[in-house]
């Protein structure tokens, strides 16, 4: 390819890829009187936090989803950490026959739709009486957290050389004491990334939330799901609503991409 | 190791084996309480004779066809392009990671304003440009808004597939392209005989992984259709959903859910398969050991 083929080629992308954010952001930032307007009045004197300030505060209970998304995504990824850090660690260690094939096999079985378990656990979860709670909505995300979580940190526990667990052993460590005290100090990054992903995934999550929950937690996709068919004429503050959902997890994915990129050379080469 | 298991068990498990008793069962909720009377496969032959169940079917069939190929070919071209020198810089793959990250919900919400009829900007560039005469409402006729859903999809699922094929093109051995462009091998060729079979793959993943995801498409349609008009953007994921639990016929709901069960669970069949451990290794034991450029060298 020409050197300047590839240089138009790059400049499309990048104009067809942040193109529709930064016109999210430009509408965040206007009054809706001035993007109604026809031809819509993009001056620049008419920036304005307006939208976020009437978002946050009067209109949408931004801040109250801002805390539930947080509490249920916090809950989901330290739940899949505690879990799935003890199994990735005995799929790592403990020659579980088929480990691999397991490992796939759950990591298949996640990927079906979330209607087929969201009736049943619906149906569970009422007559438990533990609908609309935060711990319902944690487990159930669990079932797609957990099995990244895993394959993600035994990878990682794969690659620790086994001497360190020899040493302990030696020293009259205990398998659990080995794990807590040698293993997990030195696997932090891969904690974090995999804590990250599940975050993410929570945070991002619309499905399950809108049918486990009825009116003690609202998500915030949820908010946005509903300030866009409520509100809908509110076009700037229905995209300021949007940039906030956004910004944490896009924070986060910048933060980390070193990681997230690493699973995509991962995923790549082995799957 | 046990906990986790349980929890999986427990919440995936257990719910799928559940939604195939309720498929053959009518559900009602009567007195504060939930009536489960098992009805054969009644449920099964209501779908086959639902025109509904049919449009809902050749929806997702469609959709999932056409955003596979699209996003593949998509993804491939934006991989080719970031694998070359001037599109190795850095700050590519983090503008990919920005569409990726975005919830799914945000995304429908910012192409529901840029669709918008009377101030969206896709109306306004189409005018600008001359490619309309009049603002079209995008999300005005059934067919349309079907492929607009295709378009917002699309555009946030590129970027993945996008890095797993830069990943695996830059697995592939440099030698290689060298050893055929001492053959004399022309661009294209070099494309056929060392690209393409480099990334088969993921290739393969990532067309797996985006049929799957088609599939599950609920968020867009939810915001920006509802399933309109006209029931022309109903995919079977939306129907189950809407069946469920805004006709509350659960049993109903349970048994569409189970069709789309059983297409991702070939889907999912087909991942796995293409990914078998043992498979890898027996390929990777096939391969021929030594560079056939370096022996003649």
């Amino acid at each position: 390819m020409g050197r300047w083929t590839t240089r138009f080629g790059l400049a499309v992308f990048v104009v067809l890829a942040l193109g529709p954010i930064a016109w999210g952001v430009v509408t965040s930032l206007m009054p809706t009187k001035a993007l109604t307007r026809s031809p819509p009045d993009l001056a620049l004197s008419n920036l304005t936090l307006s939208n976020y300030v009437e978002v946050l505060t009067t209109r949408g209970n931004l801040v109250d989803a801002l805390i539930d998304s947080a509490i249920v995504a916090t809950l989901t990824a330290s739940m899949s950490l505690a879990l799935g850090s003890a199994a990735a660690y005995a799929l790592a260690r403990l020659r579980v026959p088929g480990a691999n094939r397991i490992l796939l096999a759950v990591l298949a079985i996640q990927m079906f739709p979330g209607i087929v378990i969201a009736i049943p656990l619906f149906l569970v979860y009422s007559q438990l009486r533990i609908v609309d709670t935060y711990p319902a909505l944690a487990i159930t995300y669990l079932s797609f957290t957990l099995p990244v979580v895993i394959w993600i940190l035994k990878g990682f526990f794969e690659a620790i050389p086994p001497q360190l667990e020899r040493a302990a052993a030696v020293d009259g460590a205990s398998a659990f004491q080995t794990f807590r005290m040698v293993i997990l100090p030195i696997s932090l990054p891969a904690l974090f990334a995999a804590g990250i992903f599940a975050f993410i995934e929570a945070w991002n999550e619309f499905f399950f939330a809108i049918i486990l929950t009825r009116v003690q937690i609202k998500t915030v996709p949820m908010a946005i799901a509903e300030f866009s068919g409520q509100y809908q004429t509110l076009y700037g503050q229905m995209l300021a609503a949007a940039v906030l959902a956004s910004i944490p997890v896009v924070v986060l994915a910048i933060v980390f991409r070193r990681f997230i990129l690493q699973g995509f050379v991962e995923g790549a080469v082995k799957g | 190791m046990a906990p986790a298991l349980l929890v999986l068990l427990g919440v995936l498990a257990y719910p799928i084996a559940d939604a195939l008793i309720l498929s053959f069962s009518d559900v009602r909720f009567a007195a504060g309480g939930i009536q489960r009377d098992l009805i054969g496969t009644a449920n099964y032959e209501r779908l086959l004779a639902d025109p509904t169940f049919a449009l809902a079917l050749r929806n997702s069939l469609y959709f999932t066809l056409v955003e596979v190929v699209a996003v593949t070919l998509l993804g491939l071209a934006v991989a080719l392009l970031l694998n070359t020198p001037s599109g190795r810089k850095a700050i590519f793959p983090v503008i990919l990671l920005i569409p990726w990250a975005l919830a799914p919900v945000a995304n429908a919400v910012l192409w529901k304003w840029i669709y918008n009829a009377n101030h969206g900007i896709l109306n306004a560039i189409g005018l600008q440009l001359g490619l309309i005469d009049q603002k079209v409402v995008w999300l005005g006729d059934p067919w349309m808004a079907l492929n607009m859903i295709l378009i917002a999809d699309a555009w946030k699922a590129i970027p993945f597939i996008s890095l797993l094929l830069l990943a695996g093109l830059q697995n592939i051995p440099s030698h290689l392209y060298r050893a055929a462009r001492v053959d004399g091998a022309s661009a294209w060729g070099r494309f056929r005989h060392v690209t393409l079979p480099g990334l088969r793959v993921p290739l393969l993943v990532a067309i797996v992984l985006q049929s799957i995801w088609a599939l599950k498409v609920f968020d867009l349609i939810y915001v920006l259709t509802k399933g309109g008009p006209r029931d022309g953007s109903v995919v079977l994921n939306f129907l189950a959903w809407r069946v469920t639990f805004n006709f509350l016929d659960v049993g109903y709901g349970a048994a569409i859910a189970n069709v789309l069960f059983v297409l991702m669970f070939v889907l999912a069949i087909g991942y796995v398969r293409v990914l078998d451990p043992e498979r890898q290794r027996r390929r990777r034991a096939a391969l021929p050991a030594a560079d056939p450029a370096e022996v003649t060298a």
